[in-house]
């Protein structure tokens, strides 16, 4: 427990240099937003009037306090665009995203290692051939196009999903997983052949390994084998690539928000990019970096359970 | 330049060329074999050379279309049909195939630029600034890199250079950190190799040593970012933050198609596939340049293999007439494994093996490594590796016969009526479970307790085999044991279910010398308490001579002499066994260097037709080499030899009574005999 603390503790200069990184480049840079709000017609003295407004024209460092003692208080700004609070749109957005990912997740992973797991038993025959070509396509195939695919095949043609839209889980549960199933798929198909790969060649690892062969010179079946004395060693540098695939699923759902039509923090971020919204932007690599150095965490914490060696020392 | 560095290149120019060139052949040869790389990196290439020649191969502009031809079918005038301006869909996707290819080459580029020399830099300097900058590096490297390119694009505005600038950059972190690992190594490396780093000569020596080692793995890796620049540029473009309107690119394609995805659907499969393919190309160019590099890495599959049921051979041998009639604990007639062979061949490693096991004895099979002797034993037992095929016209426990049984029929008696005790113990008891949890776990599988009971029965065999607080040691990993100790807990497991056979494969071998005792005695005293009939693999005759009833030596996959220790021992019967018998330490006057057997074991592929110990023995003539030779019984009761001049030889053993070979043994045992 002391451990978790002082891993968190150790990862906020990290949250805060990205962060501060991403600030200040926004500030670099050429594009002037009170030009953008205003468009092309306006005269000096009403840019300058916004620019005012909007404290643009203070010295970078105090726009930075400003922006910094805001966000531990909670507040990420406004959109410079609309003047919305940049928490509120944040907050709606985030729902949506998070189910995504957590939807891309789990088909991603329970294909993935099923099918990892799957090809490490039956390795160097066909089957295990044809999981490896899968894998394969799997990776080569862009999930924008993917969702294309399936758009058009089972919600168009066959109209077992709907191709767009998002269903709060508050209003219809069946609706909310209805509607999360095809974004999922799309999500989740890389994220699958990448785990799959990882899962097959570390069971048949451990499937090498002396202990595999003295769990069956003991008379256990295979599924104990396979399932609990090579699964259980086979397991961390799975978790770790699971990891990874977290951040692949961030940038993912971006894509897969825009082509599906869902209100999250993806088509909230383009949306920002195309207008010229820093405020946003930047809460946004914010929950990035700050779910990427939660899922490190976590993963630290499986590594205690799943090896002995780390927790005994 | 100090000594030893000039020592080092002063091999013949002639040599190291020749060398070069057999080293490049052999690399030519393997490229050859390779057909996927072939044929992936001729896709690819056409791919590449088609969307060069683009304005040659195309009549049509790819930007502006005639409307008329808005959403045309594809026809002999549009290939692949017009979108919904009338543009030209091939003459787009292959244009498109310029943007993806510039962009990539733009990243990877990057990658490459940035990445080598500061990782080399980094790598070189070490110390803090290393620290410091790894620390920036896993902080660049945390953020998803889509969520990265698009706040640069952000704030830099939309624009293709931009994104693939970051996208460059972004790589170049990973290229960074495999090149300062492959520095940081290659440091350690050169330092323990004595080489001298330091002076003029030596950041030279050590980046060109490195740039060898680490060409293969950043080729593979630019080509594996190569198809992600790809991907990355097609994502960007789709999204709209990366080509800009009218220009086509794959990604923008793809975004116009999912526009009128409802009026023409077919408009998204032409950018789809040509990513599709594209990516799924370069990726399998990079796969086959890993393999290429990489030696060869066999694929294993779970130990399975059930004994397969064979007829008696025709030339079946008596070979165990005249033995005194016992009872057999483990019987096997006619056991061969072989395994499949580049080429399509299969070798034997095992050729028919016959052995005997009697109740209550221990039974040694000696041999040097490569053998055959672990293999026979594990065969037995089902627990030869996948591609191993296992045939036996007879394997019977007790009076049951067992060869032929499956898969499911052999979990009844491995671990339960057979035990097993492997060589290396830490490496054989699962690392992720207590020792208690496995034990208990053997205990469950074959015995209806409760696991309060399997506890109970487990500390009792803990104390039985000397593990001292086993109430304490049940909870503790393997690691937490001692190598003696931990092979304790293996005997345990072995014992478990109160097994009547035990096999030991070379249970000392990886042991201290002090700690190999106590094991011995461990299992000498099982088998006179117990009854427990034991067949030790062992490569130690001085462990022969101590706790062996009967020995059988093996050669080259073939029992080549069997027979009661004390008379193998005292009158050897095969030149192999007197071999083995002689590089034995022993007190004898100090006469220069142990004798030992000239060679090594050849491999299985090389195994000759007639005597397979032939070209490594003194007494070989032309007979030995004509034809194979049987095992026949010797004039001795129950000892029998594969030797054809076993009638003229008369071969020196030790002493002439065992209690002195055994004191003289006891002794040197635990030092390599044979190895």
């Amino acid at each position: 427990m002391r451990n978790v603390v002082i891993r968190l503790l150790t990862m906020i200069p990290l949250v805060l240099l990205v962060v501060s990184g991403t600030f200040f480049l926004s500030l670099a840079s050429n594009v002037d937003p009170a030009e953008i709000i205003l468009g092309g017609n306006a005269t000096q003295e009403q840019i300058d009037a916004l620019r005012q407004q909007l404290g643009l024209d203070r010295p970078a460092l105090e726009q930075y306090w400003t922006w910094l003692s805001g966000l531990l208080q909670g507040d990420l700004g406004t959109s410079l665009y609309t003047g919305a609070s940049v928490t509120d749109l944040f907050l709606a957005a985030l729902p949506v995203t998070l189910s995504l990912t957590a939807g891309g997740l789990v088909v991603g992973v329970v294909l993935g290692v099923g099918a990892g797991l799957f090809a490490s038993v039956v390795a160097g025959t066909r089957l295990d051939r044809g999981v490896i070509l899968l894998s394969t396509m799997g990776q080569a195939a862009p999930s924008f196009f993917v969702g294309m695919l399936i758009i058009y095949f089972l919600a168009l043609q066959l109209g077992w999903f709907p191709a767009t839209g998002y269903v709060s889980p508050a209003d219809s549960f069946g609706g909310w997983l209805h509607s999360l199933a095809l974004p999922s798929i799309a999500l989740g198909v890389g994220v699958a052949a990448a785990l799959s790969r990882q899962a097959r060649s570390s069971m048949i690892t451990a499937l090498q390994q002396d202990y595999t062969r003295t769990a069956l010179s003991k008379g256990h079946s295979r599924r104990r084998v396979v399932l609990k004395h090579a699964g259980r060693n086979a397991a961390s540098p799975v978790v770790t690539s699971i990891s990874f695939q977290v951040a692949q699923l961030l940038g993912g759902a971006i894509v897969v928000e825009r082509l599906f039509a869902l209100p999250g923090l993806g088509s909230l971020t383009i949306d920002a990019v195309l207008r010229y919204d820093p405020n946003i932007i930047q809460a946004v690599v914010l929950f990035a970096v700050v779910v990427i150095v939660l899922v490190n965490l976590l993963v630290d914490v499986s590594y205690v359970w799943l090896n002995p060696k780390v927790r005994t020392t | 330049m100090s000594e030893s560095a000039s020592d080092v290149p002063r091999l013949p120019a002639a040599d190291v060329a020749a060398k070069g060139s057999v080293r490049s052949s052999r690399f030519l040869g393997r490229l050859l074999r390779q057909r996927s790389l072939l044929i992936w990196g001729t896709v690819v290439g056409i791919i590449a050379l088609s969307a060069v020649l683009a304005p040659l191969l195309s009549p049509f502009d790819p930007d502006t279309g005639v409307l008329a031809d808005s959403f045309a079918p594809p026809s002999t005038e549009h290939w692949l049909g017009a979108d919904r301006y009338g543009r030209d869909v091939l003459t787009r996707v292959l244009y498109g195939g310029q943007v993806a290819l510039l962009a990539a080459v733009q990243a990877v580029a990057i990658a490459l630029g940035i990445g080598v020399p500061a990782g080399l830099a980094i790598g070189y300097a070490g110390g803090w600034l290393d620290r410091i900058l790894m620390r920036l590096v896993d902080g660049v490297m945390s953020v998803p890199f889509l969520v990265l390119a698009i706040a640069v694009i952000a704030a830099l505005g939309p624009g293709l250079h931009n994104a693939m600038a970051v996208v460059g950059i972004v790589y170049a972190m990973s290229v960074l950190r495999l090149v300062r690992g492959e520095v940081l190594s290659a440091k350690e490396e050169l330092y323990v190799d004595g080489l001298k780093v330091s002076g003029a000569g030596g950041p030279r020596i050590l980046f060109r040593h490195i740039l060898n080692n680490i060409a293969p793995p950043i080729i593979v890796q630019a080509t594996l970012m190569f198809a992600t620049a790809i991907v990355a540029e097609a994502t960007l473009s789709y999204l709209g933050l990366g080509v800009t309107q009218p220009t086509a690119s794959w990604g923008s394609m793809l975004s116009e198609a999912q526009a009128t995805i409802r009026q023409n659907f077919f408009l998204a499969v032409p950018p789809g596939i040509a990513i599709f393919i594209t990516v799924l190309g370069i990726n399998q160019v990079g796969e086959g340049l890993r393999d290429l590099f990489s030696r060869e890495i066999t694929v294993g599959r779970l130990g399975l293999n059930v004994v397969r049921k064979t007829r008696p051979t025709a030339s079946e041998r008596e070979i165990f007439a005249g033995e005194p009639d016992q009872p057999s604990a483990l019987e096997v007639r006619d056991l061969s494994v072989s395994f499949p062979q580049a080429g399509g061949q299969r070798v034997q490693v095992v050729q028919n093996v016959d052995l005997r096991l009697r109740r209550g004895e221990l039974l040694c099979l000696v041999g040097e490594s490569g053998s055959g002797k672990s293999v026979t034993a594990m065969s037995m037992l089902g627990l030869v590796s996948h591609p191993g095929v296992v045939t036996a016209s007879s394997v019977r426990l007790g009076d049951e016969e067992i060869s032929g049984l499956d898969f499911k029929a052999m979990r009844s008696i491995r671990g339960n009526r057979i035990g097993v005790v492997f060589q290396d113990p830490l490496a054989s008891l699962n690392p992720t479970f207590t020792v208690g949890n496995q034990m208990c776990e053997a205990i469950m599988e074959h015995r209806d307790v409760p696991r309060r009971e399997a506890r109970r029965l487990t500390i009792d065999l803990f104390e039985r085999v000397g593990i001292p607080n086993p109430e304490l040691r049940l909870d503790d990993y393997p690691f937490q044991f001692s190598g003696g100790m931990a092979q304790r807990v293996m005997i345990a497991m072995a014992l478990s279910c109160d097994p009547e056979v035990l096999v030991a494969d070379e249970p000392t071998t990886a042991l201290d010398v002090t700690v190999q005792k106590q094991i011995l005695d461990l299992l000498v005293g099982l088998r006179d308490e117990r009854g427990l009939s034991i067949l030790l693999i062992t490569h130690d005759l001085g462990v022969v001579a101590e706790v062996g009833d009967t020995v059988a030596t093996m050669y080259a996959g073939q029992i080549v002499e069997s027979g009661p220790v004390a008379e193998v021992f005292a009158q050897p019967r095969h030149p192999y066994t007197q071999g083995l018998l002689d590089s034995i330490p022993r007190n004898v006057a100090p006469a220069g260097a142990l004798p030992s057997i000239r060679g090594t074991v050849p491999q299985p592929i090389d195994w000759p037709v007639g005597c397979r110990f032939a070209d490594r023995c003194d007494f070989a003539t032309d007979a030995c080499r004509r034809s194979p030779v049987p095992l026949a019984p010797t004039v001795d009761p129950g000892h029998s030899t594969r030797c054809v001049r076993v009638d003229e030889l008369r071969l020196t053993g030790i002493g002439d009574e065992q209690s002195q070979v055994v004191a003289v043994l006891s002794r040197a045992s635990g030092r390599d005999g044979v190895a």
